[in-house]
């Protein structure tokens, strides 16, 4: 449609407005400013020459009804045309609003995200230890869910192991060649070789391999429960006595608790591989040198260390991705929006620990 | 044997439900007897749904009771709640079937998680009740493969996969075409008819009601307006329940003004 130019047909005589032709969207501005000015007096509208009437014609002949009641003028329509009859008969007049909801204040937006995180914290608690116990309570009674476990470490691990050994390698390599860098300066390019392993097996690898299947698993886990959530079936779980946390959540975070020191490994055999083929290709170290001081770098301490950061992680990003998806409420675009929450409160999750971890090791050792 | 000597499924006494602060559903009572089909009707926001997820223990009750087959569900251990929840079957409103499974094991899920009968035994149960509506082509399908309306019909088949006593259908023909709509409500009818089951169905669509309905109970606001046969609920002398039946607007019944009387 072709915008028309406003031209509100009409003419004032005195108390008497009479309007003709169209009285639509584009006429009703300027048949909302004549009748502003005529709020305290007393205005009779005939309307009987009007082909066609819409809407905002109507709300805006309320809203000047409702304004003149109130600033004592009086408007009424006089003659009115079958068109114009017909659209005003359309409409009934709202029963009053609810009050809108006033914007809260800073002290009082404040209160609601500290209680909001004290729900958060509360609610977490319960599905850890909710979990937990699903766990003890299946492994009592030995009826944990193993093809369920199996199948879906199958996705979150193995499908997962090409990636997460592209990703650390890439990484080791990266490492490598900082720290060559630097050492190079001391001619003492031999302990590239210990840097990489002692970083990429304390805290690379695991860091690395964590931030990825966050993404990876993480993510599918919330967005797979919020789906379920969202379309019932979680309900339909419980209605037919299954319970969603030892059906859904348990062999998930199981799957993913196992998976992940798994990848780590290989994560580290990556990352040490990646770092060797600098140490040979740029710094001319022979490769049976560079294993030699890549295995006597290496300790048990420091291997069992990532690992069980690794496990930490693996189960911080299952129950975080299993929060996400269970509290979600609202319709099919809350997942969206909850999954990418989960993947940033799992990386969040990481770092933090992964920092906290860091120091409590050197301290002990 | 009388319909009204049949033993009571459901008794709902008094029911009081709150989200918040907000309350819901205000001193509810309904009964369900087996081998009648109960509808539950009311317009949008009355608090049907709410009534329904009561009724099958997603929601604990804020006041009064709820008692399905003679128990309490919110006074049940882990255990005993779970043998009794295998002894209702729920029809969600979207089937609520699981996306991971083929239809076959869809149904097979409850059989397979509550029972120990032999694979070869369960296989033939599902084919069973999948006949039943008349779904067996769909076996092996995922529920993302089918129409809405075979969906819903997968779900039935997986509601009455252990062989319930009483069945709860929460909008079994929203957003279907009418002659499904129509297949479904003969459905509903057979099962009653042929297991004697006794069935709760939450529904506005009238055509639906007109055919499947024993019994009628009519909330409005959180309460019971109404509650009775089909044909008494409608002489009932309330507005809106008249303009529910009639198909007219609540605002009219209501007695509020269109613009046109407000601006002569």
């Amino acid at each position: 449609m072709s915008k028309r130019a406003p031209a509100l047909q009409y003419r004032l005589e005195g108390q008497r407005l009479t309007i003709w032709n169209r009285l639509e969207r584009v006429e009703t501005p300027e048949l909302y400013q004549l009748l502003e000015q005529r709020l305290k007096q007393k205005t009779e509208i005939d309307l009987s020459g009007v082909t066609s009437m819409d809407s905002s014609a109507v709300a805006c002949l309320i809203r000047a009804w409702r304004l003149c009641r109130e600033q004592g003028g009086d408007l009424h329509l006089e003659a009115i045309s079958p068109e114009a009859k017909r659209s005003l008969g359309m409409f009934r007049l709202a029963p009053p609003a609810p009050a809108q909801p006033q914007k809260p204040g800073v002290l009082e937006q404040l209160g609601q995200v500290l209680f909001a995180a004290k729900d958060y914290t509360v609610e977490m608690l319960q599905l850890a230890a909710d979990t937990t116990f699903a766990m003890a309570s299946a492994l009592w009674h030995r009826s944990l869910r193993i093809s369920h476990i199996a199948e879906q470490g199958v996705y979150m691990g193995t499908q997962a192991l090409g990636i997460v050994m592209l990703i650390n390698f890439i990484l080791g390599l990266t490492l490598t060649l900082l720290s060559a860098a630097q050492l190079q300066q001391f001619g003492a390019s031999i302990y590239v070789a210990d840097l990489t392993a002692i970083a990429m097996v304390r805290e690379m690898g695991p860091l690395m391999t964590a931030v990825l299947i966050a993404g990876r698993s993480g993510s599918s886990i919330a967005a797979e429960i919020a789906t379920m959530k969202v379309s019932e079936e979680l309900d339909a779980l419980t209605v037919m006595g299954l319970d969603p946390i030892d059906y859904l959540a348990l062999p998930r975070l199981i799957a993913l608790c196992c998976a992940m020191p798994m990848l780590v490994l290989f994560a580290d055999v990556a990352g040490i591989i990646g770092g060797l083929g600098i140490g040979v290709t740029y710094l001319d170290i022979p490769p049976v040198a560079y294993l030699k001081e890549t295995y006597d770098a290496l300790s048990a301490s420091g291997l069992c260390s990532g690992l069980f950061k690794s496990i930490v992680y693996g189960w911080g990003i299952g129950l975080i991705g299993l929060f996400y998806g269970f509290r979600v409420h609202g319709g099919a675009g809350e997942v969206g929006r909850v999954t990418t929450a989960s993947v940033v409160a799992s990386i969040f999750f990481i770092v933090i620990v992964g920092c906290l971890f860091s120091i409590l090791f050197y301290m002990i050792l | 044997m009388n319909v009204n000597d049949a033993r009571i499924l459901l008794n709902v006494h008094q029911l009081v439900a709150r989200y918040g602060d907000r309350t819901i559903l205000n001193g509810v009572d309904l009964q369900v007897r087996a081998g009648e089909v109960r509808v539950i009707l009311g317009g949008s926001g009355c608090g049907k749904s709410t009534l329904l997820r009561h009724c099958i223990g997603l929601n604990d009750p804020a006041g009064g009771e709820v008692e399905i087959l003679g128990q309490r569900l919110d006074r049940l251990d882990v255990k005993d709640r779970n043998a009794l929840l295998e002894r209702i079957g729920v029809l969600f409103q979207n089937g609520a079937l699981l996306g991971s499974l083929p239809i076959g094991q869809n149904v097979a899920l409850p059989l397979v998680e509550h029972t120990t009968l032999p694979e070869e035994v369960i296989h033939e149960m599902v084919r069973l009740k999948l006949a039943a509506v008349e779904m067996t082509h769909a076996e092996y399908l995922l529920p993302s493969e089918l129409s809405g309306g075979m969906r819903k019909r997968a779900a039935l088949a997986r509601a009455i996969a252990l062989d319930p006593e009483l069945l709860f259908c929460d909008e079994p023909s929203a957003g279907l075409d009418p002659l499904t709509s129509a297949e479904l409500d003969a459905l509903i009818l057979r099962l009653r008819d042929r297991f004697g089951m006794g069935i709760v169905v939450v529904t506005h669509e009238l055509s639906s009601i007109e055919t499947i309905a024993d019994k009628v109970i009519f909330l409005s606001q959180g309460k019971v307006l109404a509650d009775g046969t089909l044909n008494e609920v409608k002489k009932t002398d309330h507005p809106e329940i008249q303009a529910f039946f009639s198909r007219r607007a609540a605002g009219e019944m209501r007695g509020e003004k269109s613009a046109l009387e407000v601006l002569t």
